[in-house]
């Protein structure tokens, strides 16, 4: 616990010698959520509920997704296809780690620096500031854990994304497209409510509603049991499972193509 | 005197910068903090350069070689004093006078990363507006000082160090500049590319007469290239004059470097007193324990011979191992503060 | 003139050797190409979404809100395809390598944005062009040559200030250590170009207009051609305000390039 507060502390002195970007990081956050409040404001404009959403609903769910894309951006998609073409790699695969945990440790402290500094400040800002209200349900419980695991959905992704680096250089096109297809199909920019029902069906089987959607329901659905809940975890945790699955087997197969080729 | 193509009077380079404070809660005052503090890379320095020179401007890391050379080439300006480039200032008319200098900065390439290097060169025959006769002759004569030909179709990205500073000078003299400012050109590179960098040097200066002003922390090159040295340290100038007075002082110089078994906090100075007393105090033998591990033992050839000392030590301490080297340019710059040069 | 002439040769031979050296790698070219597919038409698809629920935005149907998406797109492909390698300013100025692009006879913002052409500048193009096409032919729009050479020179200044408001972004490394989020804020600014300025109202509406202009970037340019009628006085500023957002960025570049003192050795 002490490494990990020594950690966190350490990334934070290290954004503080960074002065005015560290305004310019909180000003951001702050002048996206006050874009989207006129946005959606202007969509609401004459109407009480769209598809079974206020604007108060719809408001909190588009701005916290704002705030989670801060906590499950991990980069490591780029991180890692650095170490491929860099050929830094081969001395990731002398440690006596594992690869998958090894990358994954390294973004955990950067996820937490971002709740801290970003999220969590933007949240009590839109909370606070803009008189939007959460659910007080048992949702609020099992948020830590949706959070959580809606992380480890996010870089089981970029952990796959990063390894396709050993078969093409372009981390770009790979990366810009995993990100779009994100942030569409998971409620990032709009409510998965809004998406018409055949869409919706469909979207629901995807893991990317696993990091958006699920979280942020268990913020603003009204009447969510307890049952409710643990199937939005079991959800999640099985695309967690799946996910971290299909990494370690698309590295298996990789890195045998390093060890032929000699990266 | 018209042919002065650099003249420095009085010239100075103040950098501001920001004294950080310990710890979190300073890092948070820091965010709004003001304390800055000036660092003098240059301090106050003279000096006239003639077309045809070629001078090596040396000193040891840090010294401000590099500010000197940036405020010459336009990129920085001078916080105080005259400097004139070929009768202009060089960071009022940048464009002007780049037309007239070449430029290498040692293990920064200017060329294009990835393109082949001879297009590298066809875009500076374009930027400089050479004309092609003249472009034809300079590559020719590269081709004949270094076997360059072929590495053009290689894209700049997949030359080594030592190529890539070749192919980085040979750029530097396409457009015929009357002055060319070499930063540490040799960094990083073994000695036979060394020498082949150093004969491509003196070649381009013996056929254009162009200036050429080296900066260097390795003796090594200036001995091979240079006529006049220029010392410079903490941004003063500590030494200007002929290069043959240092090397006559300094070629005699080796340091002696031992691994001293069971190395204790006091053993340099009691070896340093037993040489004293051994060799004589005018021997001036210094002494010193490097964060190494080594020991350095300077000794001036023409006062005391090497192997004698050598034999001393050995026979005084439980040496590990030895190894014998010149001598280094902060070893250098201690000496002239010491009075060598008086 | 002369300077001009040479100049364009200058960047069409830069250019040309560049965009060879790049197709070595072709899998990366197309790959990249699809990625700007996807984030092109993203916004689209947003809107898509939405208007499955709403009728209009703030009053815009949505085929109006795609003109003026694909007013958008075209307006930043000169920012994409020749102004790329702001994105490696900073890097550039805090490695040091920013130096070697004062060491040259020719003007410096012309020689350090030569380094790139971002060659997937030419999907925006395209799906710029379809949707243009697309849109217009929903609304009813019949292009004559006049519209034509409005919409030329109504792309020409928005893509100024498009160019503009990213450049003094980039700039701000030249002041602020770590500058990515200044970067980051303008993009996410520049993100909401395509909506209706009408959605803002007072200080946000005066902020985007004049301070910051994003609003013609694409949107009260398109005025002319979706509601001709009633188009803003403002836009007939569109030009000034292009041209000055340009001066105002070379300037704020070229405070930058003298202020800046290298990092060192
Ligand atoms: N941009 C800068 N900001 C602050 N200090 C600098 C800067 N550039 C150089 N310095 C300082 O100026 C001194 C001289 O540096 P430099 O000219 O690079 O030395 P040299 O090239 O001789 O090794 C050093 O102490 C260096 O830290
Ligand atoms: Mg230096």
């Amino acid at each position: 616990m002490k490494s990990y507060f020594a950690l966190v502390r350490g990334s934070f002195m290290a954004i503080m010698m960074y002065r005015l970007s560290f305004f310019f990081t909180v000003i951001g956050n702050l002048l996206y959520i006050v874009l989207l409040y006129f946005l959606w404001s202007s969509i609401y404009r004459g109407v009480e509920t769209i598809r079974g959403m206020s604007f108060n609903q719809a408001f909190v769910y588009v701005a916290l997704a704002g705030s989670i894309f801060t906590m499950v951006k991990t980069w490591a998609d780029w991180e890692i296809s650095w170490h491929i073409t860099s050929g830094s790699i081969i001395m990731d695969l002398v440690k006596p780690l594992d690869f998958q945990f090894y990358f994954l440790s390294q973004t955990v402290g950067f996820m937490a620096f971002n709740f801290i500094m970003i999220a969590l400040p933007s949240a009590l800002v839109l909370l606070l500031f803009f008189g939007a209200d959460v659910e007080m349900g048992v949702g609020l419980l099992f948020l830590p854990a949706g959070l959580i695991l809606a992380f480890l959905i996010s870089f089981a992704i970029d952990y796959i994304i990063g390894l396709t680096s050993f078969y093409t250089e372009s981390i770009w096109g790979i990366s810009m497209t995993k990100e779009i297809i994100t942030t569409l199909l998971s409620g990032a920019l709009v409510p998965l409510q809004f998406f018409p029902d055949a869409a919706q069906r469909i979207l629901r089987l995807l893991p990317f509603q696993a990091i958006y959607h699920i979280p942020l329901t268990m913020l603003t659905a009204p009447n969510l049991d307890v049952r409710a809940c643990l199937g939005l975890l079991g959800t999640q945790v099985v695309w967690v499972v799946l996910l971290f699955l299909a990494g370690r087997l698309l590295f298996t197969r990789a890195s045998r193509v390093l060890m032929v080729s000699g990266g | 005197m018209n042919d002065t193509v650099v003249h420095v009077d009085h010239l100075s380079k103040h950098f501001r910068i920001l004294n950080r404070r310990e710890g979190l809660g300073g890092a948070i005052r820091d965010l709004f903090s003001a304390d800055y503090k000036t660092v003098r890379a240059v301090d106050d320095i003279s000096f006239d350069i003639q077309a045809g020179e070629i001078v090596g401007y040396i000193g040891p890391n840090g010294a401000g070689k590099s500010t000197t050379i940036k405020m010459m080439t336009g990129v920085l300006k001078p916080s105080d004093g005259t400097l004139l480039v070929s009768g202009n200032e060089p960071y009022a008319n940048r464009r002007r006078n780049a037309q007239t200098m070449g430029v290498v900065f040692g293990q920064r390439t200017q060329l294009w990363w990835d393109l082949p290097v001879i297009e590298s060169f066809r875009i500076l025959k374009e930027i400089y507006r050479v004309d092609d006769a003249t472009y034809e002759k300079h590559l020719g004569m590269f081709n004949e000082l270094v076997d360059l030909k072929a590495l053009y179709s290689q894209p700049v990205r997949k030359l080594s160090l030592g190529q890539r500073m070749l192919c980085d000078i040979t750029a530097s003299f396409l457009h015929n500049p009357r002055i060319v400012f070499l930063d540490e050109p040799s960094i990083g590179l073994d000695v036979s590319v060394k020498s082949k960098i150093r004969s491509v040097i003196r070649e381009l200066n013996r056929a254009q007469r162009t200036t050429i002003i080296l900066t260097t922390h390795d003796l090594g090159d200036v001995e091979a290239l240079c006529r006049r040295i220029i010392i410079i340290d903490k941004g003063k100038i500590i030494y200007d004059g002929p290069i043959g007075k240092v090397t006559a002082l300094f070629g005699a110089y080796r340091t002696l470097k031992v691994q001293i078994h069971n190395y204790k906090e006091g053993t340099s100075d009691q070896l340093e007193a037993a040489l004293g007393a051994r060799f004589g105090g005018d021997a001036a033998i210094a002494v010193e324990h490097t964060e190494t591990g080594w020991t350095d033992v300077t000794v001036n050839q023409d006062q005391v011979p090497l192997f004698d000392v050598l034999r001393f030590v050995m026979e005084t301490l439980p040496i590990k191992d030895v190894r014998i080297v010149e001598i280094s340019m902060e070893n250098v710059v201690q000496q002239i503060y010491d009075g060598a040069l008086k | 003139m002369r300077t001009l002439l040479h100049y364009v040769r200058l960047y069409v031979l830069i250019a040309t050797q560049y965009v060879k050296a790049r197709m070595q790698y072709r899998a990366d070219f197309w790959i990249s190409s699809v990625g700007m597919v996807f984030t092109s038409i993203a916004t689209v698809f947003v809107f898509w979404v939405l208007f499955h629920s709403i009728p209009d935005l703030a009053g815009w149907s949505f085929d109006e809100i795609l003109f003026i998406y694909a007013f958008y797109l075209l307006s930043v492909v000169p920012l994409q395809l020749f102004f790329d390698n702001i994105w490696q300013l900073r890097f550039h100025v805090v490695e040091g390598s920013f130096i070697k692009y004062y060491l040259r006879p020719i003007n410096m913002m012309f020689y350090y944005m030569s380094d790139m052409v971002d060659l997937k500048g030419w999907v925006q193009l395209a799906l710029g062009v379809f949707m243009l096409i697309y849109a217009s032919q929903r609304l009813g729009l019949t292009w004559n040559l006049w519209r034509l050479g409005v919409l030329g020179m109504a792309l020409f200044s928005s893509s100024l200030v498009a160019i503009s408001i990213l450049t003094i972004a980039a700039c701000a490394t030249f002041w602020i250590v770590g500058s990515f989020p200044v970067m980051d804020l303008a993009l996410k600014i520049r993100d909401f170009s395509p909506y209706p300025m009408t959605i803002f109202d007072g200080f946000f509406r005066f902020l985007f207009t004049y301070l910051i202009p994003i609003g013609f970037v694409a949107f009260y340019p398109s005025q002319f051609f979706l509601r001709p009628e009633q188009v803003p006085l403002l836009t007939y500023f569109s030009p000034l305000m292009g041209i000055g957002s340009f001066a105002l960025a070379y300037f704020v570049w070229t405070k930058g390039v003298n202020s800046y003192t290298g990092t060192g050795s």
